[in-house]
């Protein structure tokens, strides 16, 4: 019964402060519930026996493959609900439990899918069984809130050793942390406990793994911030035989064997996202799909229709031009967002640098980016942001210059108002403006472009 | 002097396992403003199992911070020889920047929070201790007014020379993140006053430390882009030092560099 007016509750905060124009509306009804009934998220979940839930964690690509999956599922006849993308931690997650319930606190869906953020997870596997677990990726990310990617890892360790065998796993094989759980899982459900579990290539029948095997797609060498190129076994350095992107490939450790697992799903059907950061999530989400039986002809028509999630690599049409937004949030995503515009022959960039919680408060990690790589090709290159002092300074020390450069070469703005209406007037009609910002810097250059503004 | 005669031999120390919060930017603002000067630079990355011969070769040192495991590891690697070579450079004032996880391991000991005393490279004299998860990490935007460096006059055959530092600011600002407090003993300098933030362990209102031409510091940032007074300052020390002369280096425009520092001053709440 409390359950159910706590239910009430949250959909009055949330048409309030949507109301008032908060911009908190999807955290704030669940944080109220949550705090007078901590079990509110176990006891809904359990009310609701017919719903099927997919958890999604991993630190880039939550809300592409969420969404993916959502598109898929949804094409195939079933009604699917996600918390909001970015409201990944508890709080998000009992409000769009509030959200999608009907008047009478029944969740009338097949499917809930929750991004989860990498710290919540272990708190979010106390509350939830998921049917399907993905584990996408680990990557440096707002070290300021999490510091450590392995303190991480260990932590999803410990997690999994919990984990009920009616959840499926689904796992990045290329992340050599990522298989490593799974072969953690492995040998766990196997009966042994060695600390160093004998590495063997069979088929993992707790877990399915996802990884890519396109020699085309290889990088030559490691991109600077890269994490875990080192053995999570035994702590030497890994070898290679193919980079896709980061620290993501074909790898193996030649000194105690350690290797990528040999059955993976490597085969992702077209679609029209760009990069290869996104053919991982593809793979993940279809993956998940078959596992439920969506049938193939299904999965390969979503994709060809398929559209982004709002900021990564979205498309908007203002005043007769085109821009795509590339959220950008930590050296990998900026490094790919970079990668993937340059090879759509990008002229006209927008970088956005904000230090807000979303965002980081630290922005050092802007000198782990490869500006060098790809700045050259830019014809007008425009910073705005709370920290576009900082961008400007990386993009500065970036060029290859033997002589100090003024700014001409890159405009400040600090209003972004301003910075977006120059970048547009930079770009003519037949090109598209594009956009790198970081996560609360998307959500602000959104709210310009289409005026509407997106409560997080 | 011609200054495309100049040539400066820096040694990073560990740059792929201490690499973690940006602090690559430190070697490529060093780099640069040497190149912009046409001062040649060669950067010597210095990775596990690196001949300890090659440390002195070098002109400047520069090692970054790291996360615990990747701490280990260079911990590990730090053999003897490594050890007595680095520790004579310092004492005869080889300049060199550490940051963080670096600035802890050049010390005495670290003592982590469940009492367990790692022993440290023990060059510098202090130590540092975490106190256990009931205490919050240092974390955020800080500012530093440096004192000492200002009015350091150099001198030679008789002359007097100024400091980098006194036609310039004499803050610091960066962003600082460490759950280890560090103390400094007696036979160590702090490298400035914290105006605002938490610097070494959040009561003493010290941040980093300064020996001989050796400087430790929590500030991330990454700290030189937004303190290229501290850069110039460490060019300057390691050319005078190899050549065995007085060097003035050009200026370089700094608007925008100025720009960033005072940004961030400002948010602080600060006027430089």
């Amino acid at each position: 019964m409390l359950n159910f007016i706590l239910v009430i509750l949250g959909k009055i905060i949330s048409y309030v402060s949507q109301l008032v124009n908060l911009g908190y509306g999807s955290t704030w009804p669940g944080h109220v519930t949550l705090s007078i009934n901590k079990n509110f998220i176990r006891e809904i979940i359990k009310a609701n026996p017919q719903l099927k839930i997919i958890l999604i964690a991993g630190t880039n690509g939550k809300t592409t493959t969420g969404k993916l999956i959502q598109t898929i599922l949804e094409n195939s006849g079933k009604k699917v609900f996600q918390n909001e993308a970015g409201a990944n931690l508890l709080n998000g997650i009992s409000s769009s439990l509030i959200r999608y319930s009907n008047k009478v606190g029944k969740l009338n869906y097949d499917f809930a899918i929750f991004e989860v953020d990498e710290n919540t997870l272990p708190l979010a596997l106390k509350e939830i069984t998921p049917n399907y677990l993905i584990l996408l990726n680990l990557f440096r990310d707002q070290l300021d809130r999490y510091g450590e990617v392995n303190t991480i890892a260990d932590k999803w360790k410990q997690a999994l050793k919990k984990l009920s065998k009616s959840t499926t796993l689904i796992l990045n094989a290329d992340d050599p942390q990522i298989a490593y759980l799974g072969l953690q899982q492995n040998s766990k459900s196997l009966g042994s406990d060695s600390k160093q579990p004998r590495v063997l290539n069979r088929s993992y029948t707790s877990g399915f793994y996802f990884g890519l095997d396109d020699k085309t797609l290889h990088q030559t060498s490691h991109q600077h911030a890269v994490d875990s190129t080192y053995c999570p076994n035994c702590n030497s350095k890994l070898y290679y035989n193919s980079i896709y992107y980061s620290h993501l490939g074909d790898w193996e450790c030649k000194n105690c064997g350690n290797k990528r697992p040999k059955n993976i799903f490597s085969n992702p059907p077209p679609s029209r996202l760009s990069g290869s950061y996104n053919l991982y999530n593809i793979l993940a989400a279809v993956l998940v799909a078959k596992n439920i039986g969506v049938t193939n002809k299904l999965i390969n028509d979503s994709l060809k229709t398929f559209t982004p999630a709002f900021g990564r690599q979205e498309i908007l049409k203002v005043d007769g031009k085109k821009v795509q937004i590339f959220l950008s949030k930590n050296p990998t995503s900026f490094n790919e967002s970079l990668r993937t515009i340059k090879s759509l022959g990008a002229k006209n960039v927008l970088f956005v640098l904000n230090d807000r919680i979303p965002d980081g408060r630290d922005v050092s990690w802007i000198w782990d980016i490869d500006t060098e790589e790809y700045i050259k090709n830019f014809n007008s290159v425009v910073l705005s942001g709370d920290r576009a002092y900082d961008m400007g300074l990386r993009l500065k020390y970036s060029y290859f210059s033997e002589f100090p450069i003024s700014n001409f070469q890159f405009q400040i703005v600090g209003d972004l108002k301003k910075a977006i209406s120059l970048s547009l007037n930079k770009t003519n009609k037949s090109e598209t403006l594009y956009v790198l910002p970081t996560y609360s810097a998307m959500l602000e250059v959104r709210k310009i472009l289409t005026g509407k503004k997106i409560s997080i | 002097m011609r200054k495309d005669n100049l040539y400066l031999t820096i040694g990073w120390l560990y740059p792929e396992l201490m690499s973690t919060y940006g602090d690559r930017g430190n070697i490529i603002c060093l780099q640069k403003r040497c190149e912009w000067r046409r001062i040649e630079v060669e950067i010597k990355r210095l990775d596990v199992g690196f001949d300890y011969r090659q440390l002195a070769t070098c002109n400047l040192l520069f090692m970054g911070g790291a996360q615990d495991t990747q701490q280990k590891i260079v911990s590990r690697d730090f053999s003897k020889e490594k050890v007595k070579v680095l520790k004579e450079m310092i004492e005869e004032e080889i300049p060199g920047l550490y940051i963080c996880g670096a600035y802890q391991f050049l010390g005495k000991y670290y003592k982590e929070a469940n009492g367990k005393i790692i022993n440290g490279l023990g060059i510098l004299d202090l130590y540092s201790k975490n106190p256990g998860a009931n205490h919050p990490r240092l974390i955020g935007n800080i500012a530093v007014e440096i004192h000492d460096l200002r009015f350091k006059i150099y001198e030679n055959g008789g002359k007097n020379h100024k400091s980098y530092f006194i036609n310039h600011k004499s803050t610091l600002v960066g962003f600082e993140n460490h759950g280890g407090r560090t103390y400094l003993g007696k036979d160590i300098k702090p490298l400035g006053r914290v105006i605002k933030g938490f610097g070494n362990n959040g009561t003493d209102g010290t941040e980093g430390a300064v020996y001989k031409n050796s400087f430790g510091s929590y500030l991330h940032g990454p700290i030189l882009p937004k303190n290229p007074h501290l850069a110039d300052h460490l060019i300057k020390l390691a050319l005078e030092r190899k050549y065995k002369k007085i060097i003035d280096l050009s200026s370089l425009d700094d608007s925008l560099e100025w720009q960033a520092h005072e940004a961030i001053a400002k948010r602080l709440g600060i006027s430089v």
